[in-house]
């Protein structure tokens, strides 16, 4: 490659330019210092809670190995590191600065070894927290990591932050105004901040003996709720709540919780600004876990005293919304039988002091005590429906009537006592007939099986009568009750089945065909045996003849005495038509000519035969 | 019809007629005989011995249980004051005759007396108690004879079929009838009932914690199992527990 003159010297002056610059700085890396270390912490006196910042500066040329330091009681941590090289008169400084989170574990003075055998110790002194809800920041007025809410001030309705911004409680409830005993629906929320409280560690709790809490769900439902543009997960329990005197109160509600503290100088806001996300920060920052209680604004509550003018006498406590129907088990019944009468209590309110003394005992109808089953239609128990059950006995037979019943309650809504009336129930006792009629006639004279004078309602002793059991179990539970009917049962079954069977077998003419042939089979195949052993050559081959004939009868369905040689020709082929023809000219001619064969001879032409039996029958 | 056939049918047909037999026995021994009501002493015997299984009882020397018997000795029981003992003995000689009324209505009238509610019995209870299970349990035999004789017969002569078809179900219905009757009283072999003052309910079998509740004396209960001298019961309302067994009778006492 050929180059212009000009171009050449600019090459050689920018090679000399580059070599002036590595000899410069060669020069100046050979001059720098030896490394150092300055090591400082800020603030030097900190609360329980917060964290101090230990900046580690090292500068120098080479590189110096630190480890951090390890003090029981403090936590460090790395949050940053810078690099910065200067130069100065062609002499390069490098200086690389650490930042080192100091977070204390208790109050107490500590020491901080120096990192170096030359720097000097450093001391941190920790006082003691105030002891309320967390406190995440040293008290200047910059703006902390996580941006909390109000702390310990209301952001909504209802809802006070802790002081770290990290939970709340808040009650939900329809009214403030309530009468004694009135059961009032009620939604405790807890809010826990994402990222910052950990977990609820019980249920919420009632600050007050002035009202009671009951039927608290057991498990809480939860949902995400953005509050100040900050994210909460929200668990919601359901309670109901009654008071129980009257007067002025305010209600607190507390959860105790587990929140994690972040513990960073405010210097590190910046950090947390640029991390964003609590989660994020709470990762790369530091944190420590405190247990606190978090507790919800005062809420004001009027109970009022249920009026002492109209109430009703058998006024039993119930305050709500009720409605009532009645029932009996049957519109018919026996004189002297058992009727439930029952009273079904439907609406909303304080179901456990809903109750009914039922039907009063009089002269048509005799009462028992009854017994009450709640069901409710909502986890609280503040739906629902109370049955009141109630065993009664009609006196006298005839159209009767029960009574129409009555229950009284007190609506807070209309502020006045209420009572509602079900309607009265017809029913129709037959006469104890039955009874009457089975009854055996006296012993002697009396004209009714009265009853026991001496002890009213008794009726007679008995005759003794001769026959026992040998046993209260009824006989058919008996063991050999038992076993003679399943026999007889079994039996039955038995002869039911082989009914069947000969049935069955009665209209199988094919079937009865092919045993009678195989009757016949066997009954030749005999006849050959004993010709065999009687040298009777012409009974051999007659035997054999016919055996075939039955053979191929059956096995080409038609009849045997039909089967002749023209048969035989037409249906089979190879050796089996030799040998089978030979039999049947064998069989004509032994008739006539005589001859007597040899035992090899008997043999081979009962294997010959046998050959052609079906394989069940030569088997 | 063959020989074979017929001899099956004769064979069957005997072992009716014996059953029959048998059946008709039991009921001319299930009747009261026209005797006057003998006179028995109020029981002297101790719960324990009261409720022993052994079936000699208060009447008699002859052993075994009758339901006359047993109402007597429950009557005599009820005029001591000693109700739980005595709804006992009225339950078992119900079981041996459910039909008799004075065994219903002295057992209604010791419960109403030990204050406790009256039992409801439904239609289904009073059609299969219609006679004694003794006798029920001959008819549905005889009932499984007659259906199936009837059913083999069916298929022996197939041209009186519809005749046959109407033995069976006259042979089937004894069956029901005798089926209802011991679906009816199987629930009552496993109960017992409270003859003490009152019975303690514990939620283990154990004395050491406190009863869950009480049980009156004459409640009947139903009896699931036994584990070290507790049984566990099931009362009426539904409500479960052990209750010692010394406080227990069953009303089929185990042998």
């Amino acid at each position: 490659m050929r180059t212009h003159p000009h171009q050449r010297v600019g090459i050689l002056a920018l090679i000399a330019a580059a070599v002036a610059v590595a000899w410069l700085l060669g020069a100046g890396m050979a001059r720098a210092a030896a490394p150092a270390i300055d090591v400082s912490i800020e603030p030097a006196q900190i609360t329980l809670g917060e964290s101090a910042r230990l900046t580690i500066l090292t500068s120098g040329n080479g590189t110096l190995s630190v480890s951090l330091p390890v003090v029981a009681g403090l936590e460090f941590r790395v949050v940053g590191q810078s690099r910065q090289i200067e130069m100065i008169n062609g002499t390069t400084i490098e200086s690389t600065s650490t930042i080192v989170r100091v977070t204390p574990d208790e109050a107490g003075v500590f020491t901080i070894p120096g990192l170096t055998p030359q720097s000097p110790p450093l001391v941190l002194r920790v006082s003691p927290g105030n002891g309320g809800g967390p406190s995440l920041t040293p008290d200047n007025s910059e703006k902390t990591g996580p941006n909390p809410l109000t702390q310990g001030g209301s952001v909504a309705s209802g809802i006070r932050l802790t002081p770290d911004g990290s939970a709340y409680v808040r009650l939900e409830v329809s009214k403030h105004e309530v009468y004694v005993g009135e059961n009032v629906p009620a939604e405790i929320q807890v809010g826990m901040r994402d990222g910052f409280a950990s977990s609820i560690n019980g249920l919420p709790k009632l600050n007050s003996d002035d009202f009671t809490l009951n039927n608290l769900t057991r498990q809480p439902e939860h949902n995400l709720k953005i509050i100040d543009g900050k994210q909460f997960t929200v668990y919601s329990w359901r309670t109901v709540l009654a008071a129980v005197k009257p007067g002025k109160f305010n209600l607190t509600f507390e959860v105790p919780a587990t929140v994690r503290i972040r513990t960073q100088p405010r210097r590190d806001s910046m950090l947390d600004d640029l991390l964003g996300d609590p989660f994020l920060q709470n990762i790369f920052g530091s944190a420590v876990q405190k247990n606190i209680t978090v507790t919800s604004p005062e809420i004001p509550f009027t109970v009022l005293a249920l009026p002492a003018e109209n109430k009703p006498p058998d006024f039993s406590g119930a305050v709500g919304s009720f409605k009532i129907t009645t029932d009996i088990s049957s519109p018919t019944t026996t004189a002297g039988d058992p009727l439930t009468l029952r009273l079904h209590v439907n609406g909303a309110g304080n179901f456990d002091r809903v109750d009914s003394n039922m039907l009063a005992a009089n002269s048509e109808w005799k009462t028992y005590d009854p017994k009450a089953t709640f069901k409710a239609s909502d986890p609280i128990g503040f739906h629902g429906e109370k049955t009141f059950e109630q065993p009664v006995i009609a006196a006298h037979a005839g159209a009767q009537t029960v009574p129409a019943l009555s229950f009284s309650y007190f609506d807070p809504d209309t502020r006045q006592y209420e009572t509602a009336h079900s309607a009265p129930l017809s029913v129709k006792v037959a006469r104890a007939a039955d009874v009457a009629s089975n009854e055996p006639p006296p012993a002697s004279g009396a004209t009714a099986p009265a009853a026991d004078d001496a002890h009213s309602g008794l009726r007679p002793d008995h005759a003794a009568t001769p026959s026992r059991a040998a046993s209260l179990m009824p006989l058919y539970f008996q063991p050999p009750f038992v076993a003679l009917s399943s026999t007889i049962a079994l039996l039955v079954a038995g002869a039911w089945l082989a009914l069947r069977r000969r049935e069955r077998e009665a209209n199988d003419i094919q079937g009865q065909l092919d045993r009678a042939r195989a009757q016949t089979m066997h009954a030749l195949l005999d006849r050959m045996a004993a010709a065999s052993a009687s040298r009777d050559t012409a009974a051999f081959f007659n035997a054999a003849h016919s055996l075939l004939q039955q053979v191929f009868g059956a096995r080409w369905r038609i009849p045997a005495e039909h089967i002749s040689m023209p048969d035989v020709d037409a249906r089979l082929e190879g050796s089996d038509l030799n040998d089978i023809r030979q039999i049947f000219t064998l069989a004509d001619e032994a008739n006539y000519s005589g001859d007597e064969l040899k035992a090899a001879d008997y043999e081979r032409w009962t294997q010959i035969v046998r050959r052609q039996l079906p394989v069940e029958k030569t088997s | 019809m063959s020989r074979r056939s017929r001899c099956a049918v004769l064979i069957l047909a005997l072992a009716m007629t014996g059953s029959l037999c048998q059946a008709a026995q039991s009921v001319s021994a299930a009747s009261p005989a026209a005797t006057p009501p003998a006179a028995i002493a109020a029981p002297s015997t101790t719960p324990a011995t009261a409720t022993s299984s052994a079936p000699a009882l208060a009447a008699g020397t002859t052993p075994g249980y009758s339901a006359s018997s047993l109402y007597n000795l429950a009557n005599a029981y009820a005029r001591t004051g000693k109700p739980g003992l005595a709804v006992l003995n009225y339950e078992r000689a119900r079981l041996l005759d459910p039909t008799d009324p004075d065994i219903e209505a002295n057992l209604r009238h010791v419960r109403e007396t030990a204050g406790l509610p009256p039992e409801t019995q439904n239609a289904f209870y009073r059609a299969s108690t219609i006679a004694t299970p003794q006798v029920l349990s001959w008819l549905g035999l005889t009932g499984l004879l007659i259906a199936g004789a009837s059913v083999l017969a069916r298929r022996l002569y197939p041209r009186h079929r519809r005749k046959l078809l109407l033995t069976t179900l006259v042979g089937v219905s004894l069956c029901g009838v005798t089926a209802a009757s011991a679906i009816t009283l199987w629930p009552m072999i496993h109960c017992g009932v409270v003859v003490t003052h009152d019975a303690p309910v514990r939620v283990s079998p154990v004395t050491m914690e406190e009863p869950l509740f009480t049980l009156p004396e004459a409640t009947k209960v139903r009896m699931s199992s036994e584990h070290d001298g507790f049984i566990l019961i099931q009362t009426s309302a539904g409500r479960t527990g052990w209750v010692p067994s010394a406080n227990l009778a069953p009303i089929v006492p185990k042998h």
